[in-house]
């Protein structure tokens, strides 16, 4: 009896044994991205719900089933804004055999873009400078740059300032190359026929008074101040303004001063600080907000709340703005799929190149399709117009593309 | 000199030249070597990521930049807040160069031993400088001086487009015997130049501290007035401890910028300035295994705590963003409870280890 018990367990550990060893297991893939950002330290008030953003979506992702059996993963790190982490964050993602990265600030894409070129990885960054595509081929931008954004609005005061003068603007801009670099396409936007007279260009300090810097633009005649730089200090800068009753109450008002500004001064973030000194403020994006009604919004609300995030989270365009850029990610891995390709970094290159045309990717988030290729990795081209009314910003006319930037 | 060379059980100097030996006995020097040929056969032995390869690569350019800094403010006793400024004053000169004669020149990429070289004297001038007011100013004045010169830095770096206004300023990959040092092979390449740099770094601090001029450094830091009566030179004395800590802070900085292949200004501010005395205090100010065990416990601890802060992110309710205030404010409260309950650094527990060992088996 003994005996009989015994083979009955060698033949079944045996068979077991084939088993495992011939049948193939029919697992589901999952594909790996990474997201290297700074959740503290600077700018983390935008990395904060931009991470969120990106967490959430591919939790969807997974969730519903977007790319049927397969998941997809993507683990988040801080980075504190500094490039060294960023840089370890990044080898610690390639040693995992992520096949697209999720990057975040300028500097550190510039440093990486070396790598990105050797790894020959597909990148989609935070950052919407226009030089790193020059850095890299492998860096796909998900918006409008800093550049297009700047000179969109550059655009709208030429087409829009009423009377025969030439607009006179000043440009108040972050003390980097973050700020500086928009300007540089603004000049030479002016120098192709925009008509606009540059009359001061201001980099702001850490100033908490900005009174006698207003004083002097009046005194000089500017009308317009064009924005390139963080909330906080244009936040300082329309306090100050409303203080002195300088800002204007409509766009272009005589003897007033009408505050714009590009993607990083603007939000629900600039409203929260500055308050009814923020009414009138105009701001060029390539996102949807919240503020206006419409099935993104829906959708983005829907997101957030599904997910347990806060009022202010799911009402961030930079929860918006990491949505999207998963969202992308996620279809560029789905359309891999579809096509019968092995996702790999090379095959996810390949398509996102191919997302043009009647291939582009039209995402609810943005005021236009995602489109890529070969010769344009800026996804979004067009903006969107948006001004502070009655505590929220509120759109402007149609999205518009830039005549002045290629 | 005690009988037996290899344990000694007390002190047994019958001349200065004996105490000023590096090693006191053979277990010593065995010891050492047994360290150092660990330390450059492990990467041979044990295969590891290039995440890894880098967080090591960054602990001992952290270590060469500290031995820098422990000089001045350990040795000297002058408090330096801007030693990431002259750490950046390294990676520039390599940096500017690269941009001014182009990434892939033969200078940056066959000649970086001496563009090492030259990172390391141009932080030693810009140290002297620097350190000028420390022939009239002490203590927090002192310090306020070395904060001026982080803050011009910052300013410079960020204004001039020579210096690509802080934004990265690559440098192309350098050659070794056998040809260009590729992507594979670039961090366990690194790890050995750092790694020798770091060695003679540290026997070089060693031997000065053994001269009359490293002898100079601690006089003035006890007493300068003492030390002018005794027939030194207190103010040059100052100026060249700023200039030896902004030559191993300029070859740190070089370091940096080969290996990370480019130079931009986010690794070179103010916070970093502060980093790197955290490392010196942790470790033990005034002592060379500080400089060592310093950026080793301040590393460790930053990735302990991120992992940390990771792991609760997992677990803590997304609304409430408690896991991204853990990483600061536990980082900070180990530096705070290690000043208040150890304030002369780990250093002093390689010391008692010491001394223990020393004394063993005649313990009095």
């Amino acid at each position: 009896m003994k005996r009989f018990h015994y083979r009955r367990w060698v033949v079944a550990v045996a068979v077991v044994l084939a088993l495992a060893f011939t049948v193939p297991v029919q697992a589901a893939d999952t594909y790996k991205l990474g997201l290297s950002l700074a959740i503290t330290g600077p700018t983390s008030d935008a990395g904060n719900p931009y991470s969120k953003g990106v967490e959430d979506y591919i939790r969807l992702a997974n969730d519903t089933k977007i790319l049927g059996d397969a998941k997809v993963e993507c683990p988040i790190r801080d980075d504190m804004y500094e490039t060294a982490v960023t840089k370890r964050n990044f080898e610690d993602f390639v040693d995992q055999e992520i096949v697209l990265f999720l990057s975040y600030a300028t500097g550190a894409n510039q440093a990486l873009a070396q790598d990105y070129n050797e790894v020959q990885i597909p990148v989609i960054p935070a950052s919407m400078d226009k030089s790193l595509m020059a850095a890299s081929k492998y860096i796909f931008l998900p918006i409008a740059s800093y550049s297009h954004q700047y000179v969109g609005v550059a655009e709208y005061v030429a087409a829009n300032h009423k009377g025969g003068d030439t607009p006179k603007v000043a440009a108040f801009i972050h003390p980097s190359a973050f700020g500086r670099a928009p300007l540089d396409d603004f000049k030479n936007a002016v120098a192709a026929g925009l008509k606009l007279d540059l009359v001061e260009v201001v980099e702001h300090g850490k100033d908490l008074d900005n009174s006698a810097l207003l004083q002097r633009l009046a005194s000089k005649g500017v009308q317009y101040v064009l924005c390139q730089t963080v909330q906080s200090p244009v936040a300082t800068l329309l306090n100050d303004a409303q203080r002195l009753g300088m800002t204007a109450k409509t766009f272009g008002e005589k003897g007033k001063i009408t505050f714009m500004g590009a993607h990083y001064t603007g939000g629900n973030d600039l409203i929260a600080l500055a308050g009814t000194a923020a009414e009138g403020f105009h701001w060029t994006t390539s996102y949807r907000l919240t503020s206006e009604k419409g099935p993104w919004t829906d959708w983005q609300l829907d997101l957030a709340k599904k997910y347990g995030r806060d009022e202010k989270t799911a009402n961030s365009h930079n929860y918006a703005n990491g949505a999207m850029a998963a969202q992308v990610a996620v279809e560029a891995i789905r359309r891999t799929l579809e096509a019968g390709q092995e996702v790999s970094r090379e095959s996810l290159y390949a398509t996102l190149n191919q997302m043009s045309g009647d291939k582009a990717f039209a995402s609810l988030a943005a005021v236009g399709p995602v489109s890529y290729s070969a010769t344009d990795r800026m996804g979004v081209d067009a903006v969107q117009l948006y001004v502070v009314k009655d505590g929220a910003f509120r759109s402007v006319g149609e999205p518009f593309k830039p005549k002045y930037l290629k | 000199m005690s009988a037996n060379r290899w344990f000694a059980t007390g002190n047994f100097y019958t001349t200065y030249r004996e105490e000023q030996r590096i090693f006191v006995t053979h277990l010593d020097r065995l010891f050492f070597s047994l360290l150092l040929i660990g330390l450059f056969a492990w990467p041979l032995l044990v295969p590891t990521s290039n995440r890894n390869m880098l967080v090591i690569n960054n602990i001992l350019i952290a270590v060469v930049a500290v031995y820098g800094l422990n000089l001045v403010t350990g040795f000297a006793g002058l408090i330096s807040i801007g030693h990431a400024a002259f750490v950046g004053i390294g990676a520039y000169t390599l940096a500017g160069t690269a941009g001014a004669i182009g990434e892939s020149h033969v200078l940056i990429t066959h000649a970086w031993p001496l563009m090492i070289l030259a990172s390391g004297c141009m932080g030693a001038a810009f140290g002297a400088f620097v350190g000028l007011p420390a022939m009239r100013l002490k203590h927090l004045y002192l310090a306020i001086a070395t904060l001026s010169f982080q803050m011009i830095f910052s300013w410079t770096i960020n204004f001039m487009t020579f210096f690509n206004q802080g934004q990265m300023i690559p440098v192309g990959r350098v050659f070794w015997i056998n040809g260009p040092v590729g992507r594979n092979e670039h961090y366990l390449f690194w790890y050995y130049v750092i790694l020798v740099t770091a060695v003679a770094c540290g026997l070089g601090v060693r031997n000065l501290l053994r001269t009359r001029y490293g002898r100079c450094l601690v006089a003035v830091r006890d007493n300068d007035r003492a030390a002018d009566a005794m027939g030194m030179h207190p103010g040059l004395t100052k100026v060249y401890a700023f200039a030896l800590a902004g030559f191993f802070a300029g070859i740190a900085g070089a370091l940096h910028t080969y290996m990370f292949r480019g130079a931009g200004f986010e690794s070179f501010t103010l916070h970093h300035s502060i980093i790197y005395l955290a490392m010196a205090i942790v470790g033990g100010l005034g002592t060379l295994p500080g400089s060592l065990l310093g950026p080793v416990a301040i590393q460790i601890l930053e990735l302990q705590m991120e992992h940390l802060s990771e792991w609760a992110g997992a677990l803590l309710p997304a609304n409430m963003n408690l896991a991204t205030a853990m990483r600061p404010l536990g980082f900070g409260l180990v530096i705070v409870l290690f000043l208040m309950f150890e304030p002369r650094g780990i250093a002093n527990w390689w010391r008692i280890c010491r001394t223990y060992l020393k004394l063993w088996p005649f313990r009095y």
